[in-house]
């Protein structure tokens, strides 16, 4: 008998094993993913995210203005699987996946995440450049069925780099460079079909 | 003086009742945690009720398909008012991942109107703890509402 006496002295003194939730905060674990932010200051218009979410949950509308494209980006948390594509798949890192989990709402508005950012139209002098190079923008496709990118439209998203399976492409977004090694390359337009600004040529 | 102490006590012991309207389970798996002891929403007055006709908050989870539509509204129509009803997870509010599947009639707020939505897939214990306070608070404004 006496074990049990034992026992129930000491969980008489222990603390009980139910968590203090709403008297104690209660950090969610490491890696936990949760409310989305998104840092619109970093995003390239690639339209990765949107692509490959799950649940639909993200949509984008724009506007046009005199200084150039006012783009939003809208991720709706009522829709959102939490699966963290949109971020895997985000070459600027402008999506994160917090560790916020309060995500609890009476209006629909308070589920949903925004942010807004100005693509800038091209200055006139750049195009200007681009012109003295190749008369026109519209790049021609290769006869040997090599793709070739159109750098009107190429926002150097690094993309097609990646998902070349030949390592035949290289991409400097800084340097807006768009290079492709021909011996490497196999021609099975895979960059073609990954280009989210439908840039490359075939 | 006998009514004001039931109102009151009423107010604190909010009663739940849970319909899975073809949900995966996940959410439902959470709302049990929140249940039993390691969250004990109990301690907070939350009991899980055995028939709609004795609940307060309705909570749903899963995107309503079609085969269970006409039963969760059924159902939800049991419920005496004032009722709160919560949806638990993304898919009761949006569909979620089943969004344009033939066999999905939701989402729920086509059907009725939706008082609180938990957000997550699945909701962390927590959230849904948060949630069901939301709930409880509305409940005594529609009660107070209706007076």
């Amino acid at each position: 008998m006496l074990p049990f006496v034992k026992e129930a002295v000491q969980q008489l003194f222990s603390k009980p094993s139910t968590e203090a939730y709403p008297a104690a905060p209660a950090p969610a674990a490491p890696g936990y993913r949760g409310r989305i932010v998104f840092h619109a200051d970093r995003c390239i218009s690639c339209g990765m995210c949107e692509r490959v979410c799950a649940g639909g949950a993200i949509s984008t509308t724009s506007e046009e203005t005199e200084e150039g494209t006012l783009i939003t980006r809208r991720f709706f948390l009522g829709s959102c699987t939490f699966c963290a594509n949109c971020a895997d798949f985000c070459v600027k890192n402008a999506i994160e996946l917090t560790d916020d989990y309060h995500m609890v709402a009476r209006d629909e508005n308070d589920l949903v995440v925004t942010g807004t950012y100005l693509k800038k139209k091209p200055a006139a002098k750049k195009p200007a450049a681009c012109n003295a190079d190749e008369p026109e923008s519209t790049v021609k496709p290769r006869d040997d069925g090599l793709p070739v990118s159109d750098p009107a439209k190429c926002v150097y998203c690094t993309l097609c780099a990646k998902k070349c399976p030949a390592g035949a492409l290289t991409v400097d977004r800084k340097e807006k460079i768009w290079k492709l090694d021909e011996d490497k390359c196999i021609g099975c337009g895979t960059c073609h079909e990954v280009c989210p600004k439908k840039a490359i040529i075939m | 003086m006998f009514k004001k102490l039931i109102d009151n006590a009423a107010a604190k012991s909010p009663w739940l009742y849970h319909i899975n309207a073809g949900s995966c389970n996940g959410c439902d798996i959470e709302l049990v945690a929140v249940l039993t002891p390691r969250y004990d929403a109990e301690r907070l007055g939350f009991k899980l009720a055995g028939t709609p006709r004795h609940a307060d908050i309705v909570v749903v989870s899963g995107p309503v398909t079609v085969q269970s539509k006409d039963r969760v509204l059924r159902t939800i129509e049991q419920v005496p008012d004032p009722k709160v009803i919560v949806t638990l997870g993304s898919c009761p509010r949006s569909c979620n991942v089943f969004k344009g599947s033939y066999s999905v009639a939701g989402p729920l707020d086509k059907y009725v109107p939706i008082d609180v939505s938990i957000a997550g897939c699945a909701p962390k214990p927590e959230a849904i703890i948060d949630g069901l306070a939301l709930a409880a608070k509305i409940l005594k404004e529609k009660r107070e509402a209706k007076k």
